[in-house]
């Protein structure tokens, strides 16, 4: 945690969004006060990890006094609110507030038709593109489990917010779920606009570039994604030279046209190895392959604990996780260990 | 330019793929001043053999097909355009006056790449101490895997989504979007102004490591945490651990789905009602997990012959979440996205995916489409760098600088 922003003053209102934005603010070293939610939304891990993952090293405040709310916001730099509509957060003063920086993170954004509309994480994916292109072409479209959506527009309101103080900006900063997800595409939205052709679901292949998708081996599975200067590589790694003058495989339209075959001949291959048999010929042929991996074994991953990637995180008098650090590292900052406090109430001090 | 809080923050851009040019659009947008680096062949060849994954802008390659890639154009407005080789001595030596003069450089290129071209952080700050260089290598610049070659969707399987994600366990599947790339670029812009916050309060640079690995990783960290707790997630479909009914249903017409949830009792009561469901509409929360397969197939039942718009229309008034899964065109046609002017025409009348941060400071009215290749050039070696017109010419004779392809 970072020790030279102790002045500038967080509050954070709400669930995952807000939290995630307040997680990185308190990373940045500013002093954090987070007001709990009247009710929490649903979670995919339990509330103890989702709090020991968003909210170490945050005063955390219990109370539903809008009054009170409305003071601590008037004395901080930044607010953050979340909520499940723009009545929402309305409802709770965010108009009112006189804070430099206020964002206001919402399904829909503040305005618009939909604004307060009803939504999960799930029902923005789908309206965002996403799982259209998620699972496979003969079933149900797959959403996304976990919380990308929230930490995503978290992120962006982080950043945002940020931005404001950078520039000594005052504003009120409006920021929609759906929109950060649209934001968030590669080639989906221009493959129709300037290609004209929809961007649909190929399970786990990549489709344009053959092969790139999950295979089978003797104690796991392993994705490849053999762009095609890594054609040739390729087949050395797996022992098959000769399919560099397999005509069925010369170009990549051409793997396209028999990806099916050669999918099989790549099974067959990989069966015989163990995931990390593969990795390490990838790793001499320059490929990019990579594990699937379980939690568990993203814990013991040895380059992460080499890079330190592990912070731990005190609670409950003794008891301790550890967990990941924000995904970037500023060279020549120690981190200490960090600490979960429970919530208290509030009262007039 | 754009117009925004950043306005008067300068960044050489050396970014190229996904993450790292989305990273920088997003600060752009922001209104920092994106100063993209690019390699003479960056944009590929003077005529492309094949036609890109998203086409052309307007359809056509025309006669400068490298400037009208869709994929690269739609990650390039607001930023300028020098072409630049860094891996002649002028090159670099030009590379290092701007650097003098800007506040971050932000790279994604493997982890050697940077050091090959005297170009890493050691070398950056001697030509200005307090520069930000921010390196998005796929694994980092350390470490037992940092010479490995890392794509975003190899990345994605090694922070634990996979193994949570698919049909069952023993489907798994991949997200098809590349995760790490777009977690990355928003963590990037997010240590880009981390960095620039601590650098205005202590007036030190500083070298900001941010890898496609450790940003899909850290995204996990619910389920890694709950790991240590006891709790071991699997693959659980569309379902929800704490909310049911949860999932994506047909509806009428080829390929067309909805996605349904319910996030409290009441809400299951008002779908019963609404649908007509068989079923106890007192089940509470853990009845209706243990009967999942039931409540899905009532929903599918109810969900199958009748069009999206009807779901809609009778879910929206009762506050049930639902949401079509929708393609490009249904996004574009989404009132919502229309009303917020969400995609905006910036290259040539193209609707491109706009900024998710409202604000006064910033409006898409101020924006720049992408620029030609090289197009900045001379305004910015004769701006910037106070280059005079025979320096920037001979540049130009020696191949340093180019506005088109080599070849």
């Amino acid at each position: 945690m970072f020790k030279s922003e102790t002045k500038t003053r967080v509050l954070e209102i709400g669930n995952f969004a807000a939290g995630y934005a307040g997680k990185l603010f308190a990373h940045a070293g500013c002093d954090v006060v987070r007001i709990e939610p009247e009710r929490r939304k649903a979670c995919w891990v339990s509330e103890r990890a989702m709090d020991l993952f968003l909210h170490h090293d945050k005063r955390r405040v219990n109370t539903q006094d809008h009054e009170l709310v409305e003071q601590l916001a008037n004395k901080a730099d930044v607010v953050v609110v979340d909520g499940e509509s723009a009545d929402e957060i309305s409802s709770v003063g965010f108009e009112r507030w006189q804070t430099p920086i206020r964002v206001a993170i919402t399904p829909f954004g503040l305005t618009g038709p939909d604004r307060n509309r009803a939504a999960t994480n799930a029902t923005i994916l789908a309206l965002g593109g996403y799982s259209n292109l998620m699972g496979d072409p003969d079933r149900e479209p797959l959403t996304l489990p976990g919380h990308y959506v929230d930490f995503q527009s978290g992120g962006y309101a982080y950043t945002a917010a940020s931005a404001c103080l950078l520039g000594h900006h005052e504003d009120t900063i409006d920021i929609g779920m759906l929109e950060v997800i649209m934001s968030l595409s590669q080639f989906t939205t221009v493959m129709w606009t300037c290609a004209q052709t929809v961007r649909s679901r190929h399970g786990n292949d990549f489709w344009s570039v053959v092969p790139t998708t999950l295979f089978r081996c003797k104690d796991g599975w392993v994705y490849i994604n053999i762009v095609p200067g890594f054609w040739d590589p390729f087949t050395t790694a797996i022992d098959l030279p000769e399919l560099t003058l397999d005509p069925r495989f010369l170009t990549n339209n051409l793997r396209m046209t028999n990806r099916d075959a050669l999918h099989e001949i790549v099974a067959q291959a990989f069966i015989q190895w163990t995931r990390s048999e593969i990795q390490h010929r990838a790793e001499v042929a320059r490929i990019p392959l990579g594990a699937v991996l379980t939690f568990p074994e993203v814990l013991d991953d040895p380059h992460l604990r080499e890079r330190n990637m592990w912070q731990k995180i005190r609670y409950n008098d003794g008891d301790s996780v550890v967990s990941p650090r924000p995904p970037f590292v500023m060279q020549g900052i120690e981190r200490d260990t960090l600490s979960l406090t429970e919530p208290e109430r509030a009262n007039d001090g | 330019m754009a117009r925004g809080p950043l306005e008067n923050v300068r960044i050489l851009d050396l970014t190229h793929v996904w993450a790292g040019p989305l990273a920088t659009r997003i600060l752009g947008d922001l209104g920092a001043q994106i100063l993209k680096i690019e390699a003479p062949m960056g944009r590929g060849p003077t005529v492309y053999p094949t036609v890109p994954l998203g086409g052309f802008i307007g359809g056509e390659p025309g006669d400068e097909p490298w400037n009208v890639n869709a994929v690269f154009v739609k990650l390039m407005r607001n930023k300028k355009s020098l072409a630049l080789d860094l891996k002649t001595e002028a090159g670099r030596n030009t590379f290092l006056e701007l650097v003098a003069i800007c506040d971050v450089v932000i790279e994604n290129f493997s982890a050697r790449a940077m050091a090959s071209l005297a170009l890493d952080y050691e070398h950056l700050k001697q030509s200005n101490p307090q520069i930000i260089h921010v390196a998005m290598p796929g694994y980092g610049l350390s470490g037992p895997y940092s010479e490995r070659v890392a794509f975003g969707p190899t990345v994605e399987p090694m922070s634990g989504l996979t193994s949570v994600m698919g049909y069952s366990a023993d489907e798994p599947r991949a997200t098809a979007m590349a995760m790490p790339d777009p977690t990355s670029a928003v963590s990037a812009t997010a240590a880009v102004v981390t960095a620039l916050r601590m650098r205005e309060l202590t007036g030190e640079g500083r070298l900001v490591e941010m890898s496609l690995h450790e940003s899909a990783t850290s995204y996990s960290g619910p389920w890694l945490i709950d790991t240590q707790l006891g709790h071991e997630p699997t693959q659980i479909g569309n379902r929800h651990p704490e909310l049911a009914p949860h999932g994506i249903y047909p509806c009428l017409g080829e390929d067309n789905w909805v996605a349904i949830g319910c996030r409290s009792d009441e809400e299951f009561q008002s779908l019963c009602n609404v649908c007509e469901l068989d079923i106890d509409r007192t089940w509470s929360l853990k009845e209706r997990k243990s009967n999942e397969r039931i409540l899905d197939a009532a929903i599918a039942n109810w969900t199958r012959d009748r069009s999206y718009k009807t779901i809609e229309d009778s879910l929206r008034d009762i506050g049930i979440p639902a949401g079509k899964v929708l393609d490009t065109e249904g996004m574009l046609a989404n009132p919502q996205s229309i009303d917020r002017g969400f995609f905006v025409p910036l290259e040539q009348g193209t609707p491109m995916p706009g900024n998710p941060v409202k604000m006064s400071a910033i409006s898409s009215e101020d924006w720049e489409p992408c620029p030609k290749l090289g197009e900045h050039n001379e305004e910015v070696l004769s701006e910037w760098l106070d280059f005079d017109p025979a320096r920037i010419q001979t540049l130009y004779d020696e191949g340093v600088i180019v506005n088109r392809p080599p070849r």
